[in-house]
């Protein structure tokens, strides 16, 4: 059995569709968001009174789900890369035995997400997967991956789990707060995990520490989206502080990650910014049988 | 800013235009945003009929800014039901704007889209009944009447309305 699987050999089938997140980031149409957010209209998607919430959360749920199968291969593949012992691309049996267990809750979680999709009527693939959790997974350093995984992103995940969780409670939904709860549980523990092996590890090597949680705060800002996870009021994804707290952040870490959104969502209004407005208006006319149908491109 | 074809786009709503049985002497502009990842969609005007979508609505959720057809589909279908009934007398006048309340929007969402399901196409039941719940309650109640909108037909707004009326009053939210 092969190490390091690269992101490119990812198994899946014909439902799944990649996308880069990079693709999402500098999207030209995010400048219409970012102006609006700037002039104080931003409204956070995933409001039970909003509109637009149900599909928000769908969609949310399928990235979950996939998260939830990059999470079971990341956890997999740190299980098995690394040989025993105490060098530096090396692990305790100790390790092992904890990613094992985190196997055995992601598998639970896909399943679980699968269930949560069919609930809300989304089928298995309908939205494009990102990699970049599994990417965050594939780094050689054992304690980057577990500060990038399981600090960074299930750190993340305890954010959106617990959104996903409050949008159940303030819609009624008896199975997505049920389930959200269930799964929050265990990301907890997982992040607890990370930081007490980070902990462990590098008791008597600051210096690696120190690059560990630098590789901590690059996840956390990336994972930020550009400000959609925050501490603000009007964040779409809000930080969990309470159950971070629980997974073994203290205040300096959590303010940290706050800033770290707010700077992400500044540096994405000045890239928009730099872009310019969207180009002007195309029409065109068009004449069927029976009626006149009109399609329009406008820009606002 | 995106890859969307309006040939394509016409092409579906001329066929629905025919299949919803819009009145042939009624001009119907779509008017879509291609500016935006939003994806709000709704009849701008009756007189004359204008359709406003945002760009985001016609996305492939799976390949950023392209076009999907099903969603065409899905979006104009539905709103082609609704601006019929606008402009049917016997339906009724619905409240426009935000003086339409959300889970009125919503339940007579569910009976455009049976009626695009009817037709044949793809109309996302499940997706339509969670969007249901979200503002009725997750309840009996609450499915029985999305049974009778997705299945009804010749349905008055006054009775689209008493439904979601009917479903609301049975549900228990904590918050």
């Amino acid at each position: 059995m092969r190490r390091s699987l690269p992101v490119a050999e990812l198994a899946r089938d014909g439902r799944f569709e990649q996308a880069s997140i990079m693709d999402r980031l500098t999207d030209p149409r995010a400048a219409v968001n970012v102006r609006k957010a700037s002039a104080g209209t931003r409204r956070p998607a995933l409001r039970a009174g909003q509109p637009g919430a149900p599909d928000a959360a769908r969609s949310l749920m399928h990235g979950i789900f996939t998260g939830e199968i990059q999470a079971l291969e990341g956890a997999g593949r740190t299980c098995w890369d690394f040989e025993l012992g105490t060098g530096e691309r090396q692990v305790p049996f100790a390790l092992k035995l904890d990613m094992a267990r985190q196997c055995w809750d992601e598998a639970r979680h896909v399943e679980i997400s699968v269930k949560l999709g069919e609930w809300m009527g989304t089928e298995i693939g309908e939205f494009a997967e990102s990699t970049i959790l599994y990417e965050a997974a594939c780094n050689d350093d054992p304690i980057l991956r577990l500060t990038g995984v399981n600090r960074a992103l299930e750190g993340l995940a305890i954010d959106i789990f617990n959104t996903m969780r409050e949008f159940g409670q303030a819609t009624g939904d008896p199975v997505l707060e049920f389930c959200e709860d269930w799964m929050l549980a265990d990301e907890v523990t997982h992040v607890k995990m990370g930081s007490d092996w980070l902990r462990r590890l590098t008791a008597h090597d600051p210096d690696r520490r120190d690059r560990a949680l630098e590789f901590q705060k690059v996840v956390d800002k990336l994972f930020s989206y550009g400000g959609i996870r925050g501490d603000d009021d009007d964040s779409p994804v809000r930080l969990a502080r309470r159950f971070r707290e629980l997974a073994g952040f203290d205040t300096a870490e959590i303010d940290e990650i706050a800033d770290l959104s707010r700077q992400a969502g500044r540096e994405r209004a000045e890239r928009v910014a730099a872009r310019g407005r969207p180009p002007a208006v195309r029409s065109a006319d068009v004449h069927p049988i029976g009626a006149d149908l009109h399609s329009e491109r406008m820009a606002r | 800013m995106v890859d969307f074809d309006a040939g394509t786009v016409t092409t579906i709503a001329e066929r629905l235009f025919g299949e919803v049985g819009l009145p042939p002497a009624v001009a119907v502009t779509v008017a879509i945003d291609e500016a935006t990842p939003m994806a709000r969609a709704q009849i701008e005007s009756i007189d004359p009929a204008v359709i406003g979508v945002e760009g985001g609505a016609l996305e492939n959720p799976k390949r950023i800014r392209q076009l999907s057809e099903a969603r065409v589909v899905d979006v104009l279908g539905l709103l082609f039901h609704q601006l019929r009934d606008r402009l049917d007398p016997t339906f009724g006048a619905p409240p426009v704007g935000d003086e339409l309340p959300l889970p009125h929007k919503v339940a007579w969402e569910v009976y455009a889209a049976g009626r695009v399901a009817a037709l044949g196409y793809q109309a996302q039941r499940q997706r339509r009944l969670y969007h249901f719940r979200n503002r009725h309650g997750f309840t009996d109640a609450a499915d029985a009447a999305f049974e009778r909108l997705w299945t009804g037909r010749d349905l008055t707004w006054s009775e689209v309305a008493g439904l979601s009326d009917q479903a609301a009053a049975q549900a228990t939210v904590t918050s």
